[in-house]
């Protein structure tokens, strides 16, 4: 589905991203994981097409590295942020009327419908997208932008940072929601490992923007490396 | 991709609004309030076409332009050589007119690329190119000596549009008409798309929306009206030089006629032209004659104050009071 061969990015003289290559087979809900300034974000950034790489990015079989980011979207490459980007002069439904219209290619009223109840945001359709919605309702259409464009693959920055656990938990369900319903790949950025190991079926972590772990988020947690750059240990 | 419409029923307010606007718009000649005040009219529709060509771009897309005047002179200018040299008629010199001045629009699409005050100096820099172009091309132009002899309005169907009346209802219905395409867009989903990009570019595009194509085409159209504004203008006043067609006051009275009005609208850039223009030649004239556009500057900034979404804004923000319904931001 998702392949990174040799991607680097350089920001002036700072690596952001050096030589990160991993794959994501269709299905799979895969985290990634790494300390504060890893470079999770930048990665996000360039799978989505907001930021150019050295290297190669290939999606459904098909090299998108030169690819702008709205036809990357209209591939199916969904991807939320960790600020919430709503579109601020519309309302919530007019948000997916917009992702939907130009994502996807067509307008489906109905699915919209479904998308609102699934995210659980119906009863604010019609309402201002920045003025009326709290911080955990933005998050909630940051995903339902990300649905309304039919995504094949969706990239989740950080939507379960800022829950408490009983509202993590219910989140991460919501999770496995989406993935059966919509039949999606997920990469998930998140910090916490309980959440990883009960989310995803596979982690990959990065440090200093290199890849230093690959496997189950078992695997992962154990390897030296990565208790090594979580424990603030050089790298 | 689709410009699908939202909806184009007018609702009954919309109605109503419409039927008086409609009466307002004919009063003029239907009380017959004589030639000078036509006149004064006639600018200012040529204003409030204007101010609505540059709103247009502003609200829908959010790019602020302070080189509006580019495009009014080069749909001047155009008009008035296509008419004079080649003997077009001037019903077709006037949208070509507007023809060239989205042509002359398309040297400015790299400037899309850039956002904020940057996109605004950079439009404001490639308008005085053209004011310069205009003034050293002599043997096209006339250079600084400028353009008279070129066709005035021509008459159809026994209206003389050249006369005050005629010119009156000449650019009162092009105004109409513009009006009602911005409406067409900003209900379409093209349009909406436009009024998200203009606050949250990269979250449209993360969508799949193309938002350098759409913005584009809205400088293209914006290019487009301000040129055929340029034109009606011309052909009215009857010369033309490099100071006066591309002068800063057709970037600046658009902008402050727009803001006045309340530029998220589209009556607001209309109502907002005709009556600052109207206070500026009936009243600020009368107590400053040297240096009364100090006066605008006044009312502007007054307004910016009390009511910073315009007159518009500020009405609608009335009429929504009672009902306790969601802020007016469009008409």
């Amino acid at each position: 589905m998702l392949r990174l061969d040799a991607v680097s990015v350089r920001f002036g003289g700072l690596s952001a991203l050096t030589d990160v290559s991993f794959a994501v087979p269709a299905g799979e809900i895969l985290g990634l994981v790494g300390p504060n300034g890893a470079g999770k974000t930048t990665l996000f950034n360039t799978i989505s097409g907001l930021v150019r790489p050295r290297g190669r990015i290939a999606f459904d079989g098909r090299d998108v590295t030169g690819e702008p980011l709205h036809r990357r979207a209209r591939l199916g490459i969904g991807r939320t942020f960790q600020i919430p980007q709503p579109m601020h002069r519309l309302t919530v439904r007019e948000n997916l009327l917009v992702a939907q219209v130009f994502g996807a290619g067509a307008h489906e009223p109905e699915r919209i419908d479904e998308i609102l109840a699934v995210m659980e945001i119906g009863h604010k359709a019609d309402a201002d997208a920045a003025t009326s919605l709290a911080l955990q309702e933005l998050k909630r259409l940051e995903i339902a932008k990300a649905l309304a464009v039919r995504p094949k693959v969706l990239l989740l920055d950080e939507v379960l940072a800022g829950l408490e656990s009983r509202a993590k938990h219910l989140f991460m369900l919501k999770l496995r929601e989406l993935h059966a319903l919509f039949g999606l790949t997920i990469v998930i950025v998140e910090h916490d490992i309980e959440t990883i190991s009960n989310l995803c079926s596979r982690a990959v972590v990065l440090d200093f923007g290199r890849l230093i772990a690959d496997g189950t988020p078992d695997e992962v947690f154990r390897d030296p490396n990565v208790v090594k750059s979580y424990t603030g240990g050089t790298h | 991709m689709s410009a699908k419409p939202a909806s184009f029923r007018p609702t009954m307010p919309e109605t109503i609004a419409g039927v008086a606007l409609l009466l307002v718009a004919v009063a003029p000649i239907v009380f017959d309030v004589g030639n000078y005040a036509l006149g004064l009219l006639v600018s200012s529709l040529v204003l409030a076409g204007l101010g609505l060509s540059w709103a247009l771009l502003g609200n829908l897309g959010g790019m602020v332009s302070f080189g509006h005047a580019a495009f009014f002179g080069v749909g001047a200018y155009a008009s008035a050589l296509v008419s004079a040299r080649l003997g077009l008629p001037v019903v077709v010199a006037v949208p070509l007119g507007g023809l060239v001045a989205s042509l002359s629009a398309i040297t400015m699409l790299p400037t899309l690329r850039l956002s904020g005050p940057y996109f605004a100096l950079a439009i404001l820099a490639y308008a005085q190119i053209f004011r310069i172009l205009a003034t050293e091309a002599a043997s096209i132009t006339g250079g600084a000596g400028g353009l008279q002899r070129y066709p005035s309005l021509p008459t159809i169907l026994g209206l003389d549009l050249s006369s005050r009346t005629g010119s009156y209802l000449l650019v009162l219905s092009v105004v109409a008409v513009f009006a009602g395409v911005y409406v067409a867009i900003r209900r379409s989903h093209v349009g909406i798309a436009l009024r998200a990009i203009a606050e949250s570019e990269v979250a449209t595009r993360v969508v799949g929306v193309d938002s350098l194509r759409l913005k584009a085409w809205m400088l293209l159209l914006s290019a487009f009206m301000a040129g055929v504004f340029g034109a009606l203008n011309a052909h009215v006043i009857g010369f033309l030089e490099p100071d006066y067609a591309f002068g800063g006051s057709w970037s600046m009275m658009p902008i402050i006629a727009a803001v006045f009005g309340g530029y998220r609208t589209v009556l607001g850039p209309i109502c907002g032209a005709v009556a600052i223009y109207l206070f500026d030649q009936l009243v600020a004239k009368s107590l400053i004659p040297v240096g009364h556009e100090i006066l605008l500057g006044v009312v502007l900034a007054v307004m910016v104050l009390i009511a910073p979404n315009g007159i518009a804004g500020f009405v609608g923000g009335l009429l929504d009071r009672p009902k306790g319904g969601r802020p007016h931001v469009a008409t």
